[in-house]
């Protein structure tokens, strides 16, 4: 270590608050780094990014593209809308309990409170970083889809943007909570698999409903992850309106970024 | 118990009245009284468990206190945290930082408005070719002086230091050492927590000495070991151990020197307890009996570990109440 001057204390009696106005908000700073960091993780570029394409890919070529009894459209466009949702799913319930749960292990999110970050500056980070998330992937995945599917015509695009904006918030805020509830890292992987796959199997990406057995149908339309995306293919296949979904998804979402902004104050 | 009131010249910029916190039913910090004062290094030492980190997180607004009275430049830091926390630059126990930051990153992460001399702090500390280093590449000491950059880089009037040193091999140990040294030269308050009592007599100018979440003691270094660990301990062995007549002379001699509390042996060993003055004395002793000085000749001067270990070993005032 050289043995250059350490920079002097503010040595004044009393405390200034000085901010010239040039200087970018600790909030600005907490986002700009985690949307970087979001980049290097490999557990989004694999679970946000890939798994949904892949899946997409085998899964929309299996049933051909012509509707039948099982499905009410073609089966292709069917999947490809689909699996748009499993975008948000994956976002909400892998990505960001794993995170926020591995920061609060290794005592990252202590270190921004007593630094002075802002009480509600992480919880607002965190909201834009599955939100970004969600926009690169979904994206990425419609353009992947389209050379070889094609994409389905929106029928009714105001309410599908509805539908994408309130799951995305919804499950943003429940992956944002359940990354301050689980204990751990290793907890939020485990519990978010659970969760993840089978909504992903029953409620978005799996058989379709005419297919299932009745018990199964029964809880594969209550399940979160089926709503949010009921809410988001009735509209877009023109199958339905999806309102019902849609008011079932807004209440979730409230009631999760309530929790979730109260958790992840700072 | 012994307690000194330390008056520095300069007035106190933390100040705790009756602290106290209790977790689950079971008090942790128990009507702490404290004063931090500026352009002091005050360590904070004691057993694991004895309340030191929670009162430094009472302090910087961390965690709520139960009862009593927190002035941090005389703000609450509960209430006033983000003008509390401006000013404060803190190296908390067990914390981190996200895995893929690097080193550049965080700094531009932690920099506020008061930030200064990022670059200046990089070379200070050894860090200004790790800039694109990742934090989860680092070893122990690299971490441990980023985090010492990242609790100056705004120019705090206070730096709270939680077990900085923990974990550490001893060269990067001493590395942080130096890094804390310059600090203290460089006139910055500092409030370091450590079990460490070598660390706490290299670094502190005042150390306060806590037992379940209570003051046991306080002063400077020094003035903790005089009232607590006054003996000092030399040893060497006698020869010609089968002369038992002679042995028990020895004995004899070296019990009725000035300043000897006590004098034993054990499997050849001579140990003579008492003041600093027996060190001349058995010095002066073995010189006059004219045979060669011992080779395993050995003085044990009492340190603030000593200190600390004959404090811990009083009872406390509740087994005292009970007696």
């Amino acid at each position: 270590m050289s043995a250059t001057a350490t920079p002097a204390p503010a040595t004044s009696s009393t405390i200034e608050d000085v901010d010239d106005g040039r200087h970018r908000s600790a909030s600005s700073r907490l986002l700009r780094t985690e949307l970087r960091l979001l980049t290097r993780d490999p557990l989004t570029l694999t679970f946000v990014l890939m798994f949904p394409i892949v899946s997409m890919l085998i899964i929309g070529g299996s049933f051909g593209t012509e509707p039948d009894e099982v499905f009410p459209v073609n089966p292709a466009h069917w999947y490809v809308a689909s699996y748009f949702t499993v975008v948000i799913g994956a976002t909400g319930l892998i990505m960001l309990p794993v995170h926020i749960a591995t920061y609060r292990e290794r005592g990252v999110l202590r270190r921004f409170a007593a630094s002075g970050f802002p009480r509600w500056s992480f919880a607002l980070a965190e909201l834009a970083v599955g939100l970004t998330a969600i926009a690169v992937a979904g994206p990425l995945l419609l353009a992947v889809a389209a050379p070889v599917y094609g994409l389905p015509e929106i029928d009714a695009p105001v309410r599908v943007a509805a539908g994408i904006v309130v799951a995305s918030v919804a499950f943003v805020s429940i992956g944002v909570l359940l990354g301050t509830v689980l204990p751990s890292a290793r907890a939020a992987q485990a519990v978010g698999l659970m969760l993840f796959f089978p909504s992903f199997l029953l409620g978005v990406g799996g058989p379709p409903p005419a297919v299932m057995s009745e018990p199964l149908r029964e809880i594969s339309e209550r399940l979160p992850l089926a709503l949010a995306n009921d809410a988001i293919r009735e509209p877009w296949l023109g199958i339905g309106t999806g309102t019902g979904p849609l008011v079932a998804i807004s209440v979730i979402a409230i009631v999760a970024a309530a929790l979730a902004a109260r958790r992840t104050a700072l | 118990m012994t307690t000194t009131s330390h008056s520095p010249a300069t007035e106190p910029i933390v100040t705790v009245r009756g602290l106290t916190k209790s977790y689950a039913g079971r008090t942790v910090v128990d009507a702490l009284d404290l004063d931090v004062h500026e352009g002091e290094v005050l360590g904070l030492i004691g057993a694991n468990g004895a309340g030191k980190t929670t009162t430094v997180e009472c302090l910087q607004g961390l965690r709520r206190a139960d009862r009593g009275e927190i002035r941090v430049f005389g703000l609450d830091p509960v209430r006033d945290a983000d003008r509390v926390r401006a000013h404060l630059g803190s190296q908390l126990q067990s914390s981190g930082l996200p895995d893929r930051l690097r080193v550049g990153e965080a700094v531009a992460l932690f920099a506020g408005p008061r930030a200064s001399g990022a670059d200046r702090l990089l070379e200070q500390f050894g860090l200004a070719g790790k800039r694109r280093a990742p934090y989860t590449g680092m070893s122990g000491g690299e971490r441990q002086r980023l985090f010492l950059v990242l609790a100056l880089l705004n120019r705090p009037r206070l730096v709270i230091l939680d077990e900085l040193t923990q974990g550490l091999d001893p060269a990067a140990r001493r590395e942080v050492w130096s890094a804390v040294a310059q600090l203290r030269d460089a006139g910055t308050t500092v409030l370091l927590v450590t079990h460490e009592l070598d660390e706490a007599e290299a670094l502190c100018e005042r150390v306060v000495a806590m037992r379940d979440g209570r003051v046991l003691d306080q002063g400077t270094p020094a003035d903790l070991v005089a009232r607590h660990a006054r003996e000092v301990t030399v040893r060497f062995a006698l020869p010609d151990e089968a002369d038992l007549s002679g042995t028990a002379a020895d004995l004899q001699a070296l019990n009725r020197l000035p300043g000897t509390v006590a004098v034993t042996r054990d499997r050849g060993q001579v140990a003579i307890r008492g003041t600093r003055d027996v060190i001349a004395h058995v010095g002066a002793w073995l010189v006059r009996r004219g045979d060669p000085i011992p080779a395993d000749l050995r003085v044990d001067i009492p340190d603030l570990e000593s200190a600390l270990l004959t404090l811990l070993d009083q009872p406390a005032r509740s087994e005292k109440e009970a007696a």
